[in-house]
């Protein structure tokens, strides 16, 4: 008994192994993985962000870090380099690293089997370890889902992307993984007008936890371009989204998810309320 | 069928049927023609006649006694047939009936299931595939495919590809609760998904005339028409 005991709480002691991922390209996979990465580390936990997408790295340069590159995770699977060498430190966040792709290899250099024994030795140095899972559900992907304890599935309120969703979340319940959600590039107004889904009509269809929904948001793009973290900005609604999503992988459950609002002023709202105009 | 003459219209005509030999004569023309016609049809068939069981009707005249005792007594001993009887009332058109409340009394006791039942979702990339018939308790995502030989039953929302009745068999239906399919197929005949009616119960699409007709379920009540619980 007291062996199992010490097992179980070495356990609790490593680290958590999530893996973002979508199915369909472009949905914001890469700026949520750098987002919740870098407010994970903001609570004080030890994070690393790995690039999964082997010979289409673009991690790198959402988080501002390309120039650093020496070493990349393959060298690091391989052995072709120590673990410390291929992690890069964020100067701006404490306890951030970023284990960056190769661009000149392909996905099939590494097998599944491969992940899991190097996120095994991640585990064992950092609280979280995210995945940032390429687009498709071919190698990349189950490189990437092969090691993961948790799953999070990001997608757009368009029919596409929720389709491709869906299919990724029943792979990932083929391998015992539970999937939770994030909704990401809601633009309120046009759903208030009906042309774009509600996050419910999104969650009717995938019935999986949400954790989270994001607003669309031009700071986005200033901040891939710039290398600045999302979160670090002060006045970015998606930062602040990303923000409660990581408390939320953290443990905390009671922060409610906040449904992103049109910024229609009042009387216009209660006008359309009471059928005068549109 | 034998006629008995074919210049002359006969009092006699015989017809071979699953009980024996249908003999449908005239009562009202005189009793030696007939006899003279009987002999004339069963000389014909005489390797038919003998033990035969015969029917003897008279359409829709009631022959007096005398008479039909008469020919029974002239065929037995002239034609050694075995039996002579009048034709059962209503015979045709009671038998199915009988083998209706055969099948509602008994036959469905015997009935192992068809159906393959499935709860859940069903989502997009997966296929599910049923020998008969195929009903789903819950939701079917789009992109997601589902085929049964039989019906197809979704108790929820059926928003993917569904496939019924594979691969001939256009007596088949599918029914929804939420009737939103991408595309469904009925036999062989493909319908392309269809713009939301709105409509808020369960709509159920079928084959008529070669096209795939989709009807409110309720309103329609395509199988109100079956006398009998039938199984599908």
């Amino acid at each position: 008994m007291a062996g199992n005991t010490l097992t179980q709480s070495r356990c609790s002691l490593e680290g958590k192994v999530i893996v973002i991922t979508s199915g369909k390209g472009g949905v914001g996979k890469t700026t949520t993985t750098a987002s919740i990465g870098a407010a994970l580390a903001l609570e004080g936990k030890q994070v690393a962000v790995v690039d999964m997408d082997i010979g289409l790295r673009n991690l790198d340069v959402v988080m501002g870090l390309e120039n650093r590159i020496v070493f990349n995770v393959i060298d690091a699977i391989k052995g072709k380099c120590k673990i410390r060498q291929a992690a890069i430190k964020d100067r701006r966040i404490e306890n951030l690293y970023l284990f960056p792709a190769s661009q000149s290899d392909n996905k099939d250099v590494v097998k599944p089997d491969e992940m899991v024994r190097f996120c095994k030795m991640l585990r064992k140095e950092f609280d979280y370890i995210l995945l940032d899972c390429p687009a498709g559900i071919e190698r990349g992907f189950e490189n990437s889902i092969a090691p993961a304890d948790e799953a999070v599935v990001v997608c757009t309120p368009d029919i596409s992307s929720i389709r491709d969703a869906d299919r990724v979340i029943g792979l990932l319940y083929a391998k015992s993984i539970t999937p939770k959600l994030i909704l990401n590039r809601i633009v309120p107004d046009m759903v208030a007008r009906g042309d774009m889904l509600s996050h419910q009509d999104v969650v009717d269809i995938l019935s999986i936890e949400l954790i989270g929904l994001v607003r669309m948001d031009d700071q986005v793009v200033v901040a891939t371009n710039t290398g600045l973290p999302l979160v670090l900005q002060k006045d970015s609604t998606a930062g602040e989204a990303f923000r409660r999503i990581a408390q939320r992988l953290n443990g905390q459950k009671d922060i409610p998810i906040q449904i992103p609002q049109s910024t229609k002023s009042i009387w216009k709202t209660i006008g359309q309320k009471l059928g005068l105009g549109k | 069928m034998i006629n008995g003459s074919s210049s002359e219209k006969s009092t006699v005509r015989l017809k071979g049927v699953r009980e024996g030999l249908w003999v449908t004569l005239d009562p009202n023309q005189p009793v030696d023609i007939l006899k003279a016609d009987l002999t004339k049809l069963f000389a014909q068939a005489k390797h038919l006649t003998h033990n035969a069981h015969v029917i003897l009707d008279t359409g829709i005249f009631d022959a007096p006694k005398s008479l039909t005792d008469e020919l029974t007594r002239f065929l037995k001993d002239k034609f050694h047939v075995e039996s002579v009887s009048p034709p059962k009332q209503e015979t045709t058109e009671r038998q199915p009936q009988t083998l209706q409340k055969y099948d509602m009394d008994h036959s469905w006791r015997r009935q192992a299931s068809d159906a393959l039942i499935i709860a859940g979702r069903v989502r997009s990339g997966q296929k599910i595939q049923a020998r008969k018939h195929l009903i789903v308790l819950g939701d079917v995502n789009p992109g997601a495919e589902i085929i049964a030989c039989g019906d197809i039953i979704v108790l929820g929302s059926l928003f993917g590809t569904a496939l019924a009745g594979q691969s001939d068999q256009e007596d088949a239906i599918i029914l929804a609760l939420r009737f939103r399919p991408i595309q469904i197929q009925i036999g062989g005949i493909v319908a392309a998904g269809l713009p939301e009616s709105g409509s808020k119960t369960a709509e159920y699409a079928h084959v008529e005339n070669n096209a795939i007709i989709v009807e409110d379920y309720l309103t329609s009540n395509p199988f109100n028409r079956f006398t009998w619980p039938e199984i599908r």
